[in-house]
C-alpha cells in the first residue's frame, strides 16, 4: 500500500489546493487573467453558491451618482440569473455574470427596486440545456425569483425558456439569437438583437455605407453563425450585392489559410465574417499574414476587448457591427463602461451590456409595474417606449413578437479599441 | 501560386502535428497505453510557456523553460499513476489515463490556472526573418515552428538510435519483461521516456501558441485526437511513420478545405480516416506489429 | 404541470441508470470499452425528435422507432469491434462518437446547429407527461426495463459468452464461442438501450442539439460504469446515482464535476479497479460479509 500513498499524496495536495485557493469563491467574479497579475480580490460575497448579493468588490470608485437615494430596505427581489461560467462558453458567462452583479448594484445604490434591494441568485449552467432546464426548476420553486434572466447561450436557453413560461414567471434572454426562444410564449423577451436583423445591417453597411459589392461570407457553423448570413443575403439580395463566395466552418476552427486562398482567388472586395473573438483574431491576422488587404466585416460576436488583444495590429480597420457604442454619450452607456472597467479591470464586451440592460429593463419594469405580478411586469415591458436607461440602447420600443427595436451601431478597430464608424437609424431597417 | 502555398501551410501545420505525436508515440511504444492526457501536458507547455514569456521577455527561454516543466509534469504524471499499473490489464491504465485528461482539462479551466479565456503569446517570429520566394512564402512564425521542429526531431531521432537511452527504449518496447531480465533499469528508463515525450508535447504546445497567438486551458483536445490518428496511422510505434503521417494529414486537411471546403469539422475529418484505417489496415501504412 | 426540482435530478438520475446499465453490457460483459456511448443516446435522441418533429408521429412509435433504429446502427457501427481490440477499439469508439455529432450537426435534415426544437411531450389516453411525476414513472420503468434486459443477460448463455470474451478473446473461441457474433450482440443491444433513453431525454427537454452529445459526455457514462463497478448490476447504478447525485448536493464538487469524475476514476483505478462495489471490492466484501453474519452476530462476539 506504500507506494499508492504517493498518488493519494499527490490527489490530496491537489484538493487543499483548490481548497485553500478557493474557500471563499463561489463564482468568478473579480478574476483577472492578464498573466502577470495575481489573483484580483474576490468579492465578499457569501460562500455559498446560490446566492450573489449587490455588495461589490473593494476597488469601486464612484463616478456619477449625484444624489444619495434613500437605501432600499425591506425584503430583497430575487432575480434569477444563469449562464456558463465553466466550460467552453465561460468568457462570455463571466462576462454576462460580472455585469449583471453591476448592474444589479447600480440599481440598489438608486434606492433598489420598489424601495426594497434587488438580489441576484445565480447558477452555472455550463451551457448544456439539461443543466438550464434543472436550475430553471430551482430558481422557480426553490428560489422562488421573481423574474429570471437567461445569460447563457440558445441551447440552454431554449430548454429554459418553456419552463418559465409554464411557471408564468418572465425570462429575459440577454444575447441568446435563436428565434424559436420568443416564440415560446408572451413570458419570454429578448434584450439582445436578434441575429437576422444584424444581418440585415451588415448588408446594408456593405452595400451603402461603404459602397463595395462583392462580398465573400464566411459562416461559423452555428446558429448564430446560420442567422446572420441568412440575414445578410436577405438584405444583400434586396440592395444588389454580388455574394462571389459563401463558405462555412466549425465553431473553433484555427486554421483558415485555405480558405483565405480561395478569398482571394474569388475576387472579392469585403469579408462578411460572422463567429465569435477567437476565430475572427485567427482570421483576422492569418489574413493580413496571407496578403489579404479587403476591409472584414464582423459583428457582435467580435465584440471584446479580446478580440483585439488576440489579433494585434491585425484587428486595425475591422468593422463590426453591434448594438454598444463605445464613443456614446449616452449617460448609461458611459457609466456601465466605466464601471465595468472599474470594477474588474478589464474592458466590457457586448455580452456584457446585454446582461446589464436585461437587469435595467427588469427594474424598470417592476418599477413601472408597481408590484412583482409578472402579467404587470410583461406588460410594462411590452409597452416601454424610449427607454435610455440601457448601456446598448436606447429601446425604442418592443414587437409583439418580443424583439426589441433600436438603433444598431457599427464600430471600427483605430489604434487598439473599437470607435463609432456608423449608426444605422431607420426604423425599418433595424425592425426584426 | 496557390497549390505551393497550400502545402507550404501544410509542412507548418504538419510540424506542429509531429511534434505532438512524435511525444505520443514514444510514450506508447514503451507503456503500450494510450497516454490520453498527454493533451494536458501539452497544454501546461503552452501555458508556462507564455508565462515564462511575459516574465523573460525572450522566447527561446521560454520555449526551454515550458520544455523543461511539461516534462516534469510528464514524470509525475507516470510515477504516480502508470507506474503502478503497468502490469494491469490494458483497460485499466487506459481508463485512469482518460480519468487523468478529464481532471486536468477541468482544473486547468478554473481561474486561478488559465481561467476561461484566451490569452496571447505574443512571441512573433522571435525575429526570424521571412522567406519569400516567387512560388511561396514563410511568414517569420512559420519560419520559428519549422527551424524548431527540425532541431527537435533531429535530437530525438539522435537519442533514440545513438544512445543507450534510446535502445533500452525500443528493446523495452518489444519486451518490457526481457528488457527488465537483460539488466535494463525500467523505471528509469520509462520516467525519462516520459520526460522527452512530455517535453516534446510543451514545445508543440509553445509553438502553436505562438502560431495562432492564443493560449487557453482546451487547446490540447483537438491536436490530441489527431495525434492519436497519425500514430495509428503511422504505426503505432514508429516515429518515421509518424512524421510520414503527420504531412499526410495536414495536406489532406488543407486540400480538402480550399477545394471543398469545410465539410465536416477536421476532427470528424480526421476521424473517419482513423475508423477506416482501423478496419483496413490496422497496422498503419508503416507499422510492423 | 412542471416539474419540480427534486424531481428533475431524479429523472435525470433515473435516465443515467439506464445509461450506465447499457453501457456496461457492452463495456462490462462484453469487455468491449467504449468512449463514444453518448452517440447512441444522441441517434436515439434524434430518431425520436425527427420523428416526432417532422412526421408527426405519435410518441410510442417514434420511441420504439428510436430503439430499433439505434439498435441497428450500433450493430453496423459494431463492426470496427471485430478487426481492431483494446486501445484502438476505444479509438474507434471516440471517433464513432465525434462523427456522429458532427453528422448531426453538419446536415440539415437534423437540424444542423439550430437543433430540433418543439419536441411534444409523450401522451398516453389522454394524459401528457411533460414532466412530474408521470415522466419520472416513465423513465423509472424503463431503468427497471433495462435492469431486467441486464440481468437476463447476466444469467443466460449470451452472458456467459461475453464473460469470456472480456476475460480472454482468443480462448473463447476454442470453447466454441464465436466471439464475433457476441461482440455484435453486444454493440447492438447496448445501443438499442441507449436508444430509448435518447428518446426520453428529448421529449422531456423539448429540444437536443449536437451538443449535447459530444464526447465528454461518453466519458461521463464511462465513469459512471466504472466507478460504481464494471460488469455487475448493482455498479452502474451506484455509479450513475453517486456521480449524479453528489455534485448536485456538494456545491464545492458541483464546480469541480469533472474534476471529481476524472479524479475518482483515477482513484478507482489505482485502488479499486473493480468498482466500489465490484465484487472483489472492499466495500462489496465488506457488505457480503456483514450479510452472511448478521444473524449470527447476536450470538457470536467474534468474527
Amino acid at each position: 500500500m506504500k507506494h499508492k500513498l504517493s498518488f493519494l499524496l499527490i490527489a490530496l495536495t491537489i484538493f487543499s489546493l483548490i481548497l485553500a485557493g478557493c474557500a471563499p469563491q463561489p463564482t468568478p467574479t473579480a478574476v483577472v487573467e492578464q498573466p502577470a497579475q495575481t489573483e484580483a480580490p474576490q468579492a465578499t460575497e457569501a460562500p455559498q453558491m446560490t446566492e450573489a448579493p449587490a455588495t461589490e468588490a473593494p476597488q469601486i470608485t464612484e463616478t456619477t451618482v449625484a444624489e444619495e437615494p434613500a437605501a432600499p430596505s425591506g425584503e430583497p427581489i430575487k432575480i434569477g440569473f444563469f449562464s456558463p461560467t465553466t466550460g467552453f462558453a465561460a468568457a462570455d458567462g463571466t462576462s454576462a455574470l460580472q455585469s449583471a452583479q453591476l448592474a444589479v448594484k447600480i440599481v440598489n445604490e438608486r434606492g433598489g427596486v420598489l424601495g426594497r434591494p434587488l438580489e441576484l441568485v445565480y447558477y452555472d449552467d455550463a451551457a448544456k440545456p439539461d443543466q438550464a432546464s434543472a436550475i430553471a426548476r430551482k430558481l422557480i420553486e426553490q428560489d422562488k425569483v421573481v423574474a429570471a434572466i437567461s445569460g447563457s447561450y440558445s441551447g440552454a436557453t431554449r430548454a429554459a425558456a418553456p419552463i418559465f413560461q409554464e411557471a408564468g414567471i418572465p425570462m429575459l434572454a440577454a444575447y441568446a439569437i435563436h428565434p424559436e426562444i420568443t416564440k415560446t410564449g408572451n413570458m419570454i423577451y429578448r434584450i439582445g438583437t436578434l441575429a437576422t436583423t444584424q444581418g440585415r445591417v451588415g448588408a446594408e453597411l456593405v452595400g451603402k455605407v461603404m459602397n463595395l459589392k462583392k462580398v465573400a461570407i464566411l459562416t461559423i457553423d452555428n446558429d448564430f453563425g446560420i442567422s446572420l448570413t441568412e440575414g445578410f443575403k436577405q438584405h444583400a439580395a434586396e440592395i444588389g450585392l454580388e455574394i462571389v463566395l459563401e463558405e462555412k466552418y466549425p465553431l473553433g476552427e484555427t486554421e483558415f489559410r485555405p480558405i483565405i486562398g480561395k478569398i482571394k482567388a474569388s475576387g472579392a472586395e469585403v469579408v462578411y465574417a460572422t463567429g465569435y473573438y477567437n476565430e475572427a483574431a485567427n482570421l483576422v491576422s492569418q489574413a493580413r499574414d496571407e496578403g489579404l488587404e479587403i476591409p472584414i466585416i464582423g459583428q457582435e460576436g467580435y465584440d471584446s476587448p479580446k478580440f483585439i488583444e488576440l489579433a494585434g495590429e491585425a484587428a486595425e480597420g475591422v468593422i463590426i457591427t453591434t448594438d454598444l457604442n463605445r464613443d456614446s454619450e449616452r449617460p448609461m452607456t458611459r457609466l456601465f463602461l466605466e464601471q465595468y472597467e472599474a470594477t474588474y479591470g478589464e474592458k466590457a464586451d457586448m455580452v456584457g451590456a446585454s446582461a446589464f440592460d436585461a437587469i435595467m429593463v427588469l427594474a424598470y419594469a417592476i418599477n413601472t409595474a408597481g408590484s412583482t405580478d409578472p402579467l404587470a411586469i410583461v406588460k410594462a415591458i411590452s409597452e416601454l417606449k424610449n427607454f435610455e436607461d440601457v448601456a446598448s440602447g436606447p429601446f425604442w420600443y418592443y414587437t409583439p413578437e418580443r424583439e426589441v427595436v433600436r438603433p444598431i451601431c457599427s464600430q471600427i478597430v483605430r489604434n487598439g479599441a473599437f470607435h463609432l464608424y456608423h449608426e444605422f437609424t431607420d426604423e425599418a431597417l433595424v425592425k426584426p | 501560386m496557390l497549390v505551393l502555398q497550400n502545402l507550404s501551410n501544410a509542412l507548418i501545420l504538419a510540424c506542429t502535428y509531429i511534434l505532438m505525436a512524435a511525444g505520443l508515440t514514444m510514450v506508447y511504444g514503451v507503456l503500450k497505453v494510450l497516454h490520453i492526457a498527454h493533451a494536458s501536458v501539452y497544454t501546461v507547455g503552452a501555458f508556462v510557456g507564455v508565462l515564462a514569456f511575459s516574465r523573460v521577455g525572450n522566447f527561446w527561454v521560454a520555449l526551454a523553460i515550458a520544455m523543461l516543466v511539461s516534462g516534469v509534469f510528464g514524470v509525475l504524471i507516470y510515477r504516480s499513476t502508470y507506474f503502478y499499473l503497468l502490469n494491469s490489464p490494458r483497460t485499466v491504465p487506459l481508463i485512469a489515463s482518460v480519468g487523468m485528461f478529464v481532471m486536468f482539462t477541468d482544473l486547468l479551466q478554473k481561474p486561478f490556472l488559465m481561467g476561461a479565456y484566451q490569452r496571447a503569446f505574443p512571441a512573433g517570429g522571435a525575429g526570424l526573418p521571412a522567406i519569400k520566394t516567387a512560388l511561396f512564402s514563410f511568414t517569420p512564425k512559420q519560419v520559428l515552428i519549422l527551424l524548431v521542429a527540425i532541431i527537435l526531431l533531429a535530437i530525438v531521432y539522435l537519442i533514440l538510435t545513438r544512445t543507450k537511452l534510446g535502445l533500452s527504449w525500443q528493446a523495452a518496447s518489444m519486451d518490457r519483461e526481457m528488457a527488465s531480465a537483460v539488466g535494463i533499469n525500467l523505471n528509469q528508463s520509462i520516467a525519462a521516456n516520459f520526460f522527452l515525450g512530455s517535453a516534446l508535447a510543451g514545445a508543440a504546445g509553445v509553438l502553436v501558441g505562438v502560431y495562432n497567438n492564443s493560449v487557453f486551458a482546451t487547446m490540447g483536445d483537438l491536436p490530441s485526437y489527431k495525434a492519436f490518428i497519425i500514430i495509428v496511422l503511422g504505426g503505432m510505434g514508429s516515429l518515421p511513420g509518424a512524421i510520414l503521417a503527420s504531412l499526410i494529414l495536414a495536406i489532406v486537411e488543407n486540400f480538402l478545405v480550399a477545394s471543398i471546403g469545410y465539410v465536416l469539422p477536421r476532427d470528424s475529418i480526421a476521424f473517419l480516416v482513423l475508423i477506416l484505417m482501423l478496419m483496413f489496415r490496422p497496422n498503419g501504412l508503416l507499422g510492423r506489429e | 404541470m412542471a416539474s419540480g426540482y427534486l424531481l428533475t435530478i431524479l429523472i435525470f438520475t433515473t435516465m443515467y441508470i439506464s445509461l450506465a446499465l447499457s453501457l456496461n453490457i457492452l463495456t462490462g460483459y462484453a469487455g468491449q470499452v467504449s468512449l463514444g456511448h453518448a452517440a447512441f443516446l444522441g441517434i436515439g435522441a434524434y430518431t425520436s425528435a425527427v420523428l416526432s418533429v417532422r412526421y408527426e408521429a405519435p410518441f410510442w412509435l417514434a420511441f420504439l422507432v428510436a430503439i430499433i433504429l439505434t439498435g441497428l446502427i450500433g450493430t453496423f457501427l459494431g463492426l470496427p469491434s471485430l478487426r481492431v481490440r483494446h486501445d484502438f477499439l476505444v479509438l474507434a469508439t471516440m471517433g464513432i462518437n465525434f462523427v456522429v455529432v458532427s453528422v448531426f450537426k453538419y446536415v440539415d435534415f437534423f437540424g444542423g446547429a439550430m437543433g430540433l426544437v418543439n419536441i411534444p411531450a409523450p401522451t398516453l389516453f389522454g394524459i401528457t407527461f411533460r414532466g412530474g411525476i408521470p415522466y419520472l414513472l416513465l423513465t423509472t420503468a424503463y431503468a427497471l426495463f433495462t435492469l431486467l434486459i441486464c440481468w437476463y443477460i447476466s444469467k443466460t448463455w449470451s452472458g456467459l459468452a461475453f464473460q469470456t470474451i472480456r476475460n480472454d478473446e482468443d480462448a473463447s473461441a476454442s470453447l466454441g464461442v464465436n466471439p464475433a457474433r457476441y461482440k455484435i450482440y453486444a454493440f447492438g443491444i447496448s445501443a438499442a438501450l441507449a436508444g430509448g433513453v435518447g428518446s426520453l431525454y428529448a421529449h422531456f427537454l423539448g429540444s437536443v442539439f449536437p451538443d449535447n452529445f459530444v464526447f465528454v459526455e461518453s466519458i461521463g457514462m464511462l465513469s459512471m460504469v466504472i466507478f460504481g463497478g464494471i460488469g455487475t448490476l448493482r455498479g452502474p447504478i451506484i455509479g450513475a446515482i453517486l456521480l449524479r447525485l453528489i455534485p448536485e448536493l456538494l456545491r464545492f464538487i458541483q464546480d469541480y464535476r469533472f474534476t471529481f469524475y476524472g479524479a475518482s476514476l483515477v482513484l478507482m483505478m489505482l485502488f479499486q479497479p473493480m468498482g466500489l462495489l465490484g465484487n472483489e471490492s472492499w466495500v462489496w466484501r465488506q457488505i457480503t460479509r456483514w450479510l452472511r453474519t448478521a444473524p449470527q452476530s447476536r450470538k457470536e462476539a467474534t468474527q
